[in-house]
């Protein structure tokens, strides 16, 4: 036991975070965001590698915050203070695992008719307050404070007020889109095709910070303080893809490169 | 069998949607700690859930492993990845920093999985400008409507856009940042407001139809 313990106060020291860390975490950091972005070239065993990589990742980290912010102190720590109330949620907890088990998988139906029934529950007076009620006292609002405002902010009031109209004309489809109906409903499609337009504006900018982050780490990792990561990880992948086109010159691509 | 396998389900999911909507109306301490309490109990089984999900994603790889299928290989980066996260977590307790600076745990986060997170997503900036490229060929005068308000979401954001903005438009005394502010809180409001009102209509019905009974395909086939 003695053995078991210093072993153990052997590794959690071995594990403690040393410069040397960081500059290997630099060098994994570094060849993982490559790998992944040499897919805009093709699709090649690095990327794939570092994609099913983050997939697993993903599910630790998630399974780590699942488990040290739910499962240990609202399931565990309870049922070690015999509050056995928690033994309920996680009773319908388990039952989603007898999905597994084709003959008693109707178990599982008591836990999600549990996700289900809460989730709707919430759902209604959630989307009523916050989706449907805000949105509209939001629209008409504005209307109501027309005394203290300027002709510039009457304008706009009265513009959303309008476009929201015509974008619910446009989504109405239990009369039929003709006539005047049919010009509103087309006047509301103006009006989503901004939204849509900034959204993808936004979104189109959302990315490129994500990438203009990346690219400054990779940066950071090619000073000498990272001993040049960068530059030898990129240098060992147009090395790799120039082989790899000298070796399949002339040749079919193996099925699952392509 | 049929109670305990169609009726008592739909039991439950009555009860305790009536009893969520019910609690959201009713200022008293009961239904405060009744929507404690059931908010509890929903973490609980969702992280459950998610088990369920990891259990049925390794049970997949482990098949593509033993079976030798097509790119097995990736499939133990699976489990490497899992495990690169998972044994740092249990070694810092779930901690990501302490006194000394970043755990384990911090480290994987922060070389691995930040990296590959970030990676995976700023690699689909080059394909949303392919996608611009193709949804800004201007066939209508809706696509045009698209574009323009895209373009100057954009044009704005960027220095670039602005000085030249300022350079050709400098003249009306309206700056980018203004137009953009416009744009996002006018008619971009507007569309976004039909389509919100549109989902939670949806959204309630739909609730509705599974606290009744009436949607229950939730529920599988017998």
């Amino acid at each position: 036991m003695d053995l078991l313990t210093h072993f153990w106060t052997w590794l959690c020291g071995f594990f403690v975070i040393t410069p040397a860390w960081m500059t290997a975490g630099a060098w994994l950091a570094a060849g993982l965001t490559i790998f992944l972005f040499s897919f805009l070239y093709k699709d090649n065993p690095f990327f794939k590698a570092a994609e099913h990589l983050y997939l697993g990742a993903g599910m630790g980290w998630l399974l780590q915050v699942s488990f040290y912010s739910v499962l240990v102190p609202k399931v565990w720590e309870p049922l070690m203070k015999h509050e056995w109330l928690v033994l309920v949620p996680s009773l319908l907890g388990l039952s989603l695992l007898t999905q597994f088990i084709p003959k008693i998988s109707w178990i599982s139906r008591y836990g999600f008719t549990f996700l289900m029934g809460y989730g709707a529950g919430l759902a209604i007076p959630v989307g009523l307050s916050t989706d449907f009620i805000s949105q509209i006292s939001g629209t008409v609002q504005p209307l109501s404070m027309m005394a203290s405002m300027t002709p510039w902010m009457i304008f706009n009031a009265f513009l959303v007020a309008f476009g929201v109209i015509c974008v619910l004309f446009y989504f109405f489809f239990s009369v039929e889109h003709k006539g005047h109906m049919q010009k509103v409903s087309n006047i509301g499609i103006y009006f989503l095709m901004i939204y849509f337009g900034a959204a993808f504006g936004n979104t189109v900018m959302a990315r490129f910070s994500l990438l203009y982050g990346r690219f400054d780490q990779l940066y950071t990792f090619s000073s000498s303080k990272y001993l040049y990561a960068t530059q030898f990880i990129v240098i060992g992948m147009v090395v790799y893809f120039a082989i790899h086109a000298f070796f399949t010159r002339g040749g079919k691509e193996p099925e699952a490169a392509r | 069998m049929k109670l305990i396998k169609k009726y008592i389900p739909l039991a439950i999911v009555f009860t305790f949607g009536v009893l969520t909507l019910a609690s959201y109306y009713v200022p008293h301490k009961v239904s405060v700690d009744y929507t404690e309490l059931v908010s509890q109990w929903e973490n609980i089984v969702y992280a459950f859930a998610f088990l369920l999900g990891l259990i049925s994603l390794f049970y997949s790889h482990y098949n593509k492993i033993a079976r030798k299928a097509d790119g097995w290989g990736y499939s133990i980066f699976v489990f490497v990845g899992f495990l690169a996260m998972v044994i740092p977590a249990y070694i810092s307790g779930g901690k990501q920093g302490s006194e000394t600076g970043i755990t384990l745990l911090g480290w994987s986060f922060r070389y691995i999985y930040n990296a590959l997170s970030s990676t995976m997503f700023a690699v689909l900036a080059f394909y949303i400008v392919s996608t611009a490229y193709r949804s800004f060929r201007i066939k209508s005068k809706q696509a045009f409507v698209l574009f323009v308000a895209a373009f100057i979401l954009i044009l704005g954001k960027v220095p670039l856009g602005q000085i030249i903005w300022d350079s050709v438009l400098g003249w009306t005394k309206c700056g980018v940042s203004d137009v953009i502010e416009w744009i996002m809180s006018v008619p971009a409001v507007a569309g976004k407001r039909g389509i919100m009102i549109g989902i939670s209509i949806g959204a309630i019905v739909t609730s509705f139809k599974i606290i009744f009974g009436i949607e229950k395909q939730y529920l599988g086939k017998d």
